[in-house]
């Protein structure tokens, strides 16, 4: 629409329009009730902490928010292929573009990683008996760069530019010759920060697992959602910096006119390796985790430890090395030869191998167990079949020869979904439920809670199996609209009611987080019949939680001390002194410095880019200055001084 | 149980489902290409249907209820044997997939040297968001491919701005159009008819548009309408 003000036209589009009334409304309310309630001191604890559950809740919290952002896109892509030659709002062209562009990205780096590395800060030191993250400050900064990294993209929407050029960002579409509107700088910026972030979060990961276990808890005898977070964190730390290559490359070709990605010396397919060598281990990036929460939940849930540990443990470091080797099945197409094809069409055959194993051993460890169909438990048992329909399409799309018919159709779009919304999605909300109780103290509401899964899952198969004939019909991805000859109606009008489904189930969840913080219902420390470290110390875990240390002998150390020393643990002589909690403004301020930078890259302007440019160094030798070891060691505290 | 029998029903959608444009060729690549999809999935589906036996089987014997609550279950570590099985079964099942796989693939892969004596010749030019078709005697087309029945012909792929992917769904899968290289792609259509050909990569605002259709036709007729073309421009 337009409109006049100062005696100039301007142009807004009406879904813009509407969001910037829908983002003021709810932030004047959320103002609103904020203050109401005084809780203003809660919020300045949050923004400052440096302690692991409280920035692992604040990262569940940020993903569960870009999930609504993200998923009401989903539902407008799927109003708009409702029927064919459909009309809906302004959603066609470059506006439905920009849409599933910003929903694939925003879901996979602003919602999958978030919410499993949040799901990671609150678990994973506790189940190791760590007292806190390693580098408790690094563990702020790193959530604030991720957050920086998110809100960059997502606020390209509200300045009408978003990134347009799909979550791949295949150039040279995404160079400035094809795509000069700012857009795809925001995802580029976006994703460079966030990046940063997640890879200081994995060094983060890899040294608390490393570092900080309990006396005892060796290697061997880690709860399998440990293993997975150590494989995801090898996977992200070398993995994520072939993205910042990647990114970097293309923000030369997009600002300062070099030509990597196109011209004579340069190519596109370099930007299809560069981006898929870090976009395969991503998809394992952000499975990993979830398969460790699946084993945690499964093994609790039919009261057994998980069967074949060892092949457990094995199959997630197999899958994260061949992750590595499979990076050209996304790339079948581009006519790399005949050896490459088929040498790269069985390494992705292979990872149905050790994938195997585990759908497997998860299925034993149910057998002759008393299984407790739970709400967590419920969507671990969901995700089996849903995954396995994934795996297996992941399967035949490995077949190269077939994917020249399979790939960039909707038979693709319904095995990703397949695996990230049955793997990942699923997971994040079985470890939701699961660890909530040690987020808050209380559980989540378990009619809602079964309310939610059944209403998400139905509405997921019937959104995404009728996709697999949709791609079978010739149904190309990425398309806004289609005809009625195309013969692919009814497959994407069943989707289109499934998507909505999923919608109303995804408010349960919404609804049973009010209502469970309305009226909770305080459980204590072991609201599951737990068998790991996590289960031992208070709801909502404390700082400092493991005093005394327990001494940890076994696998499943609560479960061996209920059935045999009357769930007493036995007591560690030595303990590792707890790495060093602040509190600081500094990574909130940094971030927000770092954010500023990107922008004024993004617009060009040079004299802001050199002024914030000098600020982000002065910023690294303030750091440096700072020394919390001196003062706690003046202080006389014990502390860790790695 | 809704969703078992939603899951019968699409199956069998999935079976019957010839009318599915890339399970109805009309040419030896995509026939092969369909046979490969079909016995992918056929093997796929004994490893599916072997995962669900099992996942209903434990869920509803070893499901909780008031004579089971309160025992504990033996502790069970694993067990070799089971896992070896579950490891090495797979991979016969992937070793078997191999084989038509590899052959297939390599042959569908393979950089075209020759060209079959008979072959007609066609130019595809993609470009943002239209394709241009150039037969041997000069006459182009614009979103409009036709080509004789039972004789090979050489698509030479190029692209004038970003990447394209040349898509005939019955007559074969996609190839990329690359922006400063050239492409081959060989195909022999088998039977007359008009097929639906489309841009499967995406490549901007109008991509969804970026279709053409493919006639199929009668040597002869073929020749005529070349010939009645060339005289147009003529």
């Amino acid at each position: 629409m337009t409109f006049e003000l100062f005696n100039r036209t301007f142009f807004i589009a009406t879904d813009v329009l509407l969001a910037y009334i829908a983002l003021i409304g709810t932030g004047l309310g959320v103002l609103y009730l904020v203050n109401r309630a005084n809780k203003w001191s809660v919020i300045k604890d949050y923004v400052t902490t440096t302690h692991h559950r409280k920035i692992g809740v604040l990262y569940l919290l940020s993903a569960t928010l870009f999930f609504l952002r993200a998923g009401i896109e989903a539902l407008i892509i799927r109003t708009q292929l409702a029927v064919p030659e459909n009309d809906f709002w302004v959603f066609q062209g470059d506006k439905f573009n920009e849409a599933f562009t910003t929903h694939g990205t925003i879901m996979i780096f602003f919602v999958a990683m978030p919410l499993l590395i949040g799901l990671m800060n609150v678990a994973v030191p506790l189940q190791i008996g760590a007292q806190d993250m390693a580098f408790p400050y690094m563990n702020a900064l790193s959530f604030w760069l991720f957050l920086a990294g998110a809100i960059l993209v997502n606020m390209s929407f509200f300045m009408t530019a978003s990134p347009n050029a799909g979550w791949t960002a295949y150039a040279p579409l995404s160079t400035a010759e094809f795509t000069p509107e700012a857009g795809n700088d925001y995802y580029i910026f976006g994703l460079q920060v966030s990046g940063v972030g997640t890879i200081l979060a994995a060094i983060n990961m890899i040294v608390t697992i490393v570092r900080h276990r309990a006396p005892g808890m060796k290697m061997t005898r880690m709860p399998l959602f440990a293993w997975s977070t150590l494989v995801t964190a090898f996977l992200i730390l070398i993995a994520f910096p072939v993205l910042t290559i990647a990114l970097y490359i293309l923000m030369f070709d997009r600002l300062f006119g070099t030509s990597f990605f196109s011209g004579e010396a340069g190519s596109p397919i370099y930007w299809q390796h560069l981006f898929w060598i870090f976009g395969h281990p991503e998809v394992y990036i952000i499975v990993i985790p979830a398969f460790g929460i699946f084993s945690d939940v499964i093994s609790t849930f039919s009261k057994k430890r998980v069967f074949g540990y060892t092949s457990m443990v094995v199959a997630i470091v197999i899958i994260g090395l061949l992750g590595f080797m499979v990076w050209v099945h996304h790339m079948f197409t581009v006519g790399l030869g005949p050896v490459v094809n088929t040498v790269f069409a069985i390494t992705t055959m292979l990872i149905a191998v050790p994938t195997g194993i585990k759908i497997f051993n998860w299925l034993f460890t149910m057998r002759k167990g008393v299984i407790h169909l739970g709400t967590p438990m419920l969507f671990a048992a969901g995700f089996i079949p849903t995954f396995v329909i994934g795996g297996v399409t992941g399967v035949m799309l490995a077949v190269a020869a077939a994917d020249f018919q399979f790939h960039d159709t909707y038979f693709v779009v319904a095995h990703f979904h397949y695996t990230m919304v049955g793997g990942t999605v699923l997971g994040a909300f079985a470890g939701i439920y699961y660890w909530f109780p040690k987020m808050f103290g209380f559980k989540l509401k378990d009619g809602l809670g079964k309310a939610h899964f059944w209403l998400f899952l139905i509405g997921f198969h019937i959104t995404f199996f009728p996709q697999h004939f949709a791609g079978l019909n010739g149904m190309p991805r990425r398309v806004y609209t289609y005809t009625a000859e195309d013969n692919i109606f009814i497959f994407n009008f069943i989707s289109t009611i499934g998507a909505f489904m999923m919608g109303i189930g995804t408010l349960f969840f919404v609804w049973n987080i009010y209502k469970s913080f309305k009226n909770p219902d305080r459980c204590g420390n072991d609201p599951w019949n737990g068998r790991t470290l996590e289960w031992s110390v208070p709801s909502p875990a404390p700082e400092h939680p493991f005093d005394p240390m327990p001494q940890v002998t076994t696998i499943d150390p609560l479960w061996e001390a209920k059935r045999n020393r009357g769930g007493k643990l036995p007591v560690a002589n030595t303990s590792r002194s707890a790495p060093i909690d602040v509190t600081s403004w500094q990574p909130v301020g940094f971030s927000g410095l770092i954010m500023l930078f990107s922008l004024s890259f993004i617009y060009h302007v040079t004299w802001l880019q050199i002024v914030l440019g000098i600020m982000v160094l002065a910023f690294f030798a303030l750091r440096t200055l700072t020394d919390e070891h001196t003062k706690m060691a003046r202080e006389g505290e014990d502390h860790d001084n790695i | 149980m809704k969703k078992i029998k939603w899951l019968v029903a699409s199956l069998f959608i999935f079976l019957t489902g010839c009318n599915l444009r890339v399970l109805d060729p009309k040419s030896e690549t995509a026939r092969d290409q369909s046979f490969l999809i079909q016995f992918s999935f056929a093997l796929m589906m004994i490893v599916f249907a072997i995962v669900i036996i099992l996942f209903v089987w434990f869920l509803s014997k070893y499901r909780e209820n008031d004579q089971n609550k309160d025992y504990i279950p033996a502790d069970e570590k694993g067990s070799p044997w089971l896992e070896i099985t579950w490891t090495v079964i797979p991979f016969i099942l992937l070793a078997i997939l191999a084989v038509p796989t590899v052959s297939i693939t390599f042959e569908q892969s393979a950089q075209v040297e020759s060209t079959p004596a008979n072959a007609v010749q066609i130019e595809v030019t993609g470009q943002q968001f239209s394709w241009t078709f150039s037969y041997q005697n000069g006459v182009e087309t614009v979103n409009n491919l036709r080509l004789p029945v039972d004789r090979p012909v050489e698509f030479t792929l190029r692209s004038e701005d970003i990447i394209h992917s040349f898509w005939i769904p019955k007559l074969g899968g996609k190839k990329d159009l690359i922006p400063g290289k050239t492409r081959r792609m060989i195909v022999t259509p088998e039977e007359t008819g008009t097929y639906q050909g489309k841009c499967a990569e995406f490549c901007g605002r109008e991509h969804t548009k970026m279709r053409f259709t493919t006639t199929v036709m009668e040597e002869s007729e073929y020749e005529q309408w070349l010939q009645e073309m060339k005289e147009k421009i003529e």
